[in-house]
């Protein structure tokens, strides 16, 4: 799905160029989570409600508090009422900082963009009252801030101050993360996915085992997309130092059916192991990114 | 074409490289930075634009460019020869070859000899040639040969001189040959140093319509070199014996200074002194070497410096004989107090080229006896002697004795002595006010020579108050006139001897001529010439003819057919100088000495002469070329462009230098890459702007 194009009334000031002249990532969030959450009261498909849930048979041990007292009127049977409690989840964001993150073509990298969705989506999920978290990760962990209600300054200074550095690498990584993600929380796991796509599923799957949400967000540039050189040059790939001589007419047509199938096969993958995934394109704005986010929780909601 | 340094050739290989340029895609030094080449690693690499030329102007511009580069490095030049070979119709060629000392410098002589003999070897087999060596005059062989052997024996048998450069001689022969010649090319190839020097003698030579002058150049600009430019003798008398001291003048004629020169001093073959001095650039020196005690006979003698790139003018020959005595007898009246004649004994006492020996007497005592070995006799204002003096006097001047009669108050000759004096003495006259002065010298005269050139003595200053007017007869001379017309100085000759009769006193009493700078000399100069003295030179230039006998004193009517006299040159060749018109004269060619000996008397050498070369020729500075070229005619060209008969090629070297063709191929390739820049940048930016 392309949404590129379909940006709602309240994402007029989203646009990553602009934001990217914003320093503060907490006045960032709060400047598109804001507009989108006021564009959200004409969304149709939102409506989605956290109140309540479903009833469940009473079991020993359950708080006789949550025992709905109606309910065991009509039906002479104990049911406890559970809504709230769900509700308030934990959100973590997986953000991958290695050096190939660190690309730009045009005015903003892919790992600002990155780093601007973490900063909306925590800011977006702290107005709900959900539990925020970090960890950004290369070849290995870098930093891990535990989910917290009151974790939101801190993930958005870590988002401010990480920069790319290392060589990347999914499988490490996302085995160490399994560790911190044993509560059935919200993983929204934000890269380039510079890997053959079975390997990236491979490192992703001890993630869903655990009950994880996850959401894998794929970020690209869109040179990386569309592949717009013309000049005959070496091409250094930024995390290995490997320079290669390219013809880009020659070989452009190529190069863009191959991105094209990892992202279809990814995409594909992902969808095999209930793994949630979308593409975006470092041009996109950003309230294209909460909208999919959103779509997606929706969907969660539905399956539970 | 032919090229001077053809090994540059092999940077042609350099044209692969644009080739290659064209060939293979130019890969930028700049890389773009790109996430990660995973996917384009697994694009199977290919090339396609290294398989082919895109730009071909471009290609041939860098092509034409480096060739050109290339073709300036090797020094290209126009091989007239073959061009001379191939024109129309034989040549008269004259090779004018310089062979002055100056010529000895480092290997150029060599060099000269090389030339001409390339020229001989490519004339063409219809062409005609003359050679002709030249100093200060010109020696030509066999004219108009085509024996080339003959020719070339004639160059390598050539050999230098002690002579100097003129030019004039020898184009002037040249331009002979050409009048003479009815072949239609006319061309003379001077082969020199082209010194400075004789240049002026090249001025007005006219050679024919259509004849061409090649010069070759054989020398070096502004060459060091070192000489001895002159010595000086210095004469004393201690002891009664004559002592000299040698003072030498060495010249440095470049701009780097000298250090350390070792300069000595010898006598009759033997090192006397030696010393080390250090010469400034372009700077002389005096050395004072120490007195010498001369003996009865002449020393031959030379003055030498270490010998440099020049030797020929690094020794200075010199005989040095012992000091000439003039000796005098002067007579002055019988009532003469002492003091009379004090500034003529004063003057006459200073003196040492030649010195004076001075005998007084009065006229009471001057007997025949008196006269017989004094070589000028002064009467110091005498009345008229007896006419028994008087016939002494006319013998002994008759016999080549000199007289001076110095008027005064008692000169009252009568007119029985006027044939001893050769016209009539009056009575005094006085001047009033300031006096007369000379108003009138034959300068001219040995005795007023001197006095000729401007600020070197002033005869007009001394102021005359009495002198005595004379009436001189058809013999008489007058030297001098005082500003009324009057006679002041007169001369006639008398058998081999001469008198001369001054009007007025040699004291201060008629004039304050005593008192006048100009007396001494004066004085000096009357007495030297009334000795028929003639300074002994201690050297002489090479190229001068000297009259044997008349060095000697001797008269040319001297029969010399009993005496069998004979120089030898410094290189060992015998002059008979007893023989034919020319007996007695020496033409001195050879740096060195020049003995005389008389082979009759066997008494081994009678006299030395020392030859010295000519210093002008020690300074190399040279002329342009072409200066020199304008200097001869403006109808003289000097290249195929400029005439209509073609030049000669005679050293490639030289023409590759004044043809310069490197220099037109080096601007070419200069406006090709600059050419080559502008498209390439322009093309660059287009693909850029494409992109």
């Amino acid at each position: 799905m392309d949404i590129t194009n379909q940006t709602t009334p309240g994402a007029r000031f989203v646009d990553p160029k602009v934001l990217a002249r914003i320093g503060s990532l907490n006045l960032l969030a709060r400047t598109v989570v804001d507009g989108f959450i006021n564009g959200l009261h004409k969304a149709p498909y939102l409506g989605v409600s956290v109140d309540f849930a479903e009833h469940r048979g009473y079991m020993p041990g359950d708080d006789i508090r949550f025992i709905d007292w109606r309910v065991f009127a009509r039906t002479d049977r104990f049911y406890v009422k559970q809504f709230e409690a769900d509700t308030n989840t934990n959100f973590s964001v997986m953000l991958d900082v290695s050096k190939s993150m660190n690309f730009g073509s045009k005015s903003i990298s892919k790992l600002d963009y990155g780093r601007y969705l973490a900063a909306c989506l925590t800011y977006f999920c702290t107005k709900q009252r959900d539990r925020v978290g970090l960890v950004t990760f290369d070849d290995d962990i870098v930093t891990r801030i535990p989910s917290s209600a009151k974790h939101l300054d801190v993930v958005l200074h870590e988002l401010d101050r990480v920069d790319a550095g290392r060589p990347g690498a999914l499988e490490k990584p996302l085995f160490r993360a399994t560790e911190f993600f044993k509560r059935r929380g919200i993983v929204v796991l934000i890269s380039d996915f510079y890997e053959d796509p079975s390997v990236v599923v491979d490192a992703l799957k001890p993630l869903c085992f655990g009950g994880t949400d996850l959401i894998v967000f794929h970020v690209l540039d869109p040179a990386e997309i569309d592949f717009p050189y013309d000049q005959a040059v070496s091409f250094q790939d930024l995390e290995t130092g490997r320079k290669i001589p390219v013809v880009p007419d020659k070989l452009r047509d190529q190069y863009c059916q191959l991105v094209q199938d990892h992202i279809t096969r990814l995409s594909k993958l992902c969808g095999e192991n209930r793994i949630d995934y979308a593409m975006f394109n470092t041009a996109m704005p950003l309230d294209g990114a909460l909208f999919k986010f959103l779509a997606m929780r929706e969907k969660l909601s539905r399956k539970r | 074409m032919a090229f001077l340094a053809p090994l540059f050739f092999v940077g042609l290989t350099a044209l692969v490289v644009p080739v290659v340029i064209h060939m293979i895609q130019r890969e930028r030094k700049e890389f773009i930075e790109f996430p990660s080449l995973m996917f384009v690693r697994k694009i199977p690499y290919r090339s396609f634009r290294r398989q082919r030329i895109r730009h071909w102007f471009l290609l041939l511009i860098r092509c034409a460019a480096l060739l050109l580069l290339i073709l300036a490095f090797a020094r290209p030049f126009l091989n007239q020869s073959s061009l001379a070979n191939s024109g129309s119709g034989a040549r008269e060629v004259v090779v004018l070859l310089d062979r002055s000392y100056s010529m000895a410098y480092e290997d150029n002589w060599d060099r000269a000899k090389e030339a001409a003999l390339n020229v001989i070897d490519e004339l063409a087999s219809d062409d005609r040639a003359t050679v002709i060596l030249f100093d200060s005059g010109a020696q030509v062989g066999p004219r108009s040969m085509v024996d080339r052997n003959r020719l070339r024996g004639l160059i390598s048998d050539s050999e230098l001189s002690a002579g100097t450069t003129q030019y004039g001689p020898a184009l002037k022969l040249a331009e002979g040959i050409f009048e003479d010649s009815s072949l239609p090319g006319l061309e003379a190839i001077l082969i020199s140093d082209f010194q400075e020097m004789g240049l002026e003698s090249a001025t007005g030579i006219q050679f024919p319509e259509g004849a061409v002058l090649t010069p070759i150049f054989v020398g070096s600009d502004r060459s060091p070199n070192i000489s001895v430019a002159g010595v000086l003798f210095e004469r004393e008398y201690f002891s009664g014996r004559e002592r000299v001291a040698v003072s030498a003048r060495i010249t440095n004629r470049h701009d780097q200074p000298v250090s350390d020169l070792n300069v000595s001093l010898e006598i009759d073959g033997r090192e006397i002194e030696s010393v080390d001095v250090g010469l400034q650039g372009n700077g002389s020196d005096t050395i004072d070497f120490s007195a010498i005690t001369m003996g009865d006979v002449p020393m031959a003698g030379r003055v030498r410096i270490a010998p440099d790139a020049l030797p020929v003018d690094d020794s200075f020959y010199f005989v040095m004989s012992p000091g000439q005595v003039v000796r005098v007898l002067l007579v002055k009246n019988d009532r003469a107090l002492p003091e009379s004649a004090l500034h003529l004994r004063r003057a006459l006492d200073i003196g040492a080229s030649p010195s004076f020996e001075v005998v007084e007497t009065d006229l009471a005592s001057l007997t025949v006896s008196k006269l017989s070995d004094r070589n000028v006799v002064i009467l110091d204002d005498i009345p008229a002697p007896p006419v028994e003096v008087l016939q002494a006097l006319q013998q002994f001047v008759e016999r080549g004795g000199g007289l001076l009669v110095v008027s005064g108050e008692r000169s009252n000759w009568g007119v029985s002595s006027s044939g001893l004096l050769s016209g009539t003495l009056n009575p005094p006259i006085d001047r009033e006010g300031r006096g007369g002065a000379i108003g009138f010298a034959d300068y001219s005269h040995p005795i007023f020579e001197l006095f000729s050139s401007p600020r070197s003595g002033d005869v007009t200053t001394a102021r005359f108050f009495r002198y005595r007017p004379f009436e001189p007869n058809e013999s008489s001379i007058v030297l001098a006139r005082y500003d009324d017309g009057n006679p002041a100085l007169t001369e006639h000759n008398l058998g081999d001897g001469k008198v001369l009769l001054w009007m007025s006193t040699l004291d201060n009493f008629w004039n304050d001529l005593s008192l006048k700078p100009i007396y001494l000399p004066f004085v000096h100069r009357i007495t030297q010439y009334l000795a028929s003295y003639k300074p002994s030179p201690g050297w002489y230039e090479s190229g001068q003819v000297v009259n044997f006998l008349e060095q000697q004193g001797l008269s040319t009517n001297t029969n010399l057919n009993d005496r069998e006299l004979v120089a030898v040159s410094p290189t060992g060749r015998r002059v008979p100088l007893s023989e034919g018109e020319r007996a007695g004269f020496i033409a001195l060619q050879e740096q060195g000495f020049y003995e005389i000996r008389d082979a009759s008397a066997n008494s081994g050498v009678q006299e030395n002469l020392a030859v010295n070369v000519d210093l002008a020729e020690a300074d190399l500075t040279t002329v342009d070329v072409d200066e020199f070229m304008g200097t001869i005619t403006g109808r003289v060209s000097r290249s195929p462009s400029e005439s209509t008969n073609p030049s000669r090629i005679i050293s490639a070297a030289d023409i590759e230098r004044r043809q310069d063709l490197w220099w037109y191929f080096l601007v070419i390739a200069i406006v090709l890459f600059i050419l080559e820049t502008v498209m390439s940048n322009r093309l660059s930016r287009k693909t850029l702007d494409l992109g």
